[in-house]
């Protein structure tokens, strides 16, 4: 009973409830908790469907006299197990590798075609009229990029808010958030995972660093800078991520962004998905698995 | 004296304006520094070197700097990656502040901001 319940929890934290999850609105009113509850439940998801398979390998040995195929089964069970991890390490480990590399890559062109600014060591200042306006993100070496068509299309407080909004994002390493959910992305089997849980990411970390642009300069300037920058279409009409701009705009919109409700609603979910399981059904189990073992 | 990045930035723009490989003593010159140390140059077109940006061949018993791609093959590279607008890297290596939207959604984006100046300026 033990693994299939764990294995269904597995499933349905993979893949259904994500993709409700990402369907609802309220997340948006604390980006911080809801990154939490995004990290919560993949690793609950990992947790329960890891929690399964050992389970079963253990019931196969223990609940009945050993036959060749339980042994068998339970040996294959047991190397599923940790071909998945090794899966989850190799994602983090190329996933780690690769944004290095290009990040180093971007570093070296922006640094030799770039023009310093007096504002910031870390900003540069690209010779394009293309509106440009992002951030590599570093431990020590990160970079603010903007282009000359970004200073002119924008006001000075919407160009302060803009690089207020780049440092908050290198400030408080939403790089890593990001890195961390496209690991569990890349680590997850094709058939079990959605997109839902990186683009969610990709929009709450906006979110935050909105946030700190909006204390730092007002909200008027950062949805000032977020018509100027995104609400000018491009003939390609290709989207990167669909509705992020808007979902930016309402929270701006919002006169008392920070929602008490949404935050402990989402901590408190984030809690239960990854403690019930654990407590429900594998503590039980070991117990009994123990007392099998020891009588 | 010049900090290392810009010292970097000028370098290449001399192997950049040049027409053929250049030795260390050309782009010496080619810097019209006088405070310029010889080994000064040389350590930023080995460092230039490291970072895949100059392409080093030998000629007789001294060595010449070709920058390894064009500026504007730089330049487009540059751009490509920062106007990735179809979202290709997964990878999150840089992070937008903002992606382009279509013309529906930019009408609405302005109605909201209209909303909020609106509200910030009795």
């Amino acid at each position: 009973m033990t693994p299939l319940l764990l294995g269904l929890i597995g499933v349905a934290l993979s893949l259904p409830v994500p993709a409700l999850l990402a369907k609802m609105t309220w997340t948006f009113r604390s980006p911080a908790a809801a990154v939490v509850l995004w990290q919560s439940l993949a690793l609950a998801a990992i947790l329960a469907m890891s929690g399964a398979a050992l389970s079963t390998a253990l019931w196969l040995v223990t609940d009945d006299e050993l036959t060749w195929w339980r042994v068998a089964l339970h040996l294959s069970l047991l190397a599923i197990g940790v071909l998945v991890w090794a899966r989850f390490w190799w994602a983090a480990w190329n996933v780690w590798r690769e944004t290095q590399s290009r990040r180093r890559r971007q570093r070296h062109l922006v640094d030799l075609l770039g023009e310093v600014d007096g504002m910031a060591p870390a900003l540069r200042v690209l010779q394009e009229e293309t509106p440009i306006a992002y951030c590599v993100p570093g431990r020590n070496s990160s970079r603010i990029v903007v282009s000359q068509g970004t200073i002119s299309t924008l006001s000075a407080t919407e160009y302060a808010a803009v690089l207020e909004h780049e440092r908050s994002h290198v400030r408080r390493r939403h790089d890593l958030v990001l890195e961390a959910f496209t690991v569990l992305h890349r680590a997850f089997p094709k058939v079990l995972r959605t997109d839902a849980p990186l683009v969610q990411s990709q929009i709450l970390v906006e979110l935050l660093a909105d946030d700190a642009a909006r204390k730092a300069h007002g909200e008027a300037s950062v949805a000032g800078a977020l018509v100027a920058l995104a609400g000018s279409p491009t003939p390609a009409g290709t989207m990167g991520l669909g509705g992020a701009a808007m979902v930016r705009m309402e929270r701006l919109r919002d006169p008392q962004p920070g929602h008490l409700t949404s935050a402990v609603s989402a901590y408190l979910i984030s809690a239960i998905v990854l403690v019930a399981p654990t407590v429900l059904l594998a503590i039980p189990w070991m117990t009994h698995a123990w007392m099998t073992l020891t009588t | 004296m010049p900090r290392l990045g810009e010292l970097e930035r000028s370098v290449m723009n001399v192997l950049w304006d040049a027409h053929s490989p250049l030795t260390v003593r050309d782009v010496l010159d080619g810097l019209g520094d006088r405070n310029l140390a010889y080994t000064t140059v040389m350590t930023v077109l080995d460092r230039l070197g490291t970072k895949e940006m100059v392409r080093r061949q030998r000629d007789g018993r001294a060595f010449r700097y070709a920058p390894a791609l064009t500026r504007d093959a730089a330049t487009s590279e540059l751009l490509h990656a920062a106007l990735d607008e179809a979202g290709t890297d997964r990878t999150a290596a840089l992070v937008h502040f903002a992606r382009s939207v279509d013309l529906a959604e930019a009408q609405a984006l302005r109605a909201a901001l209209d909303e909020i100046v609106a509200r910030n300026a009795p």
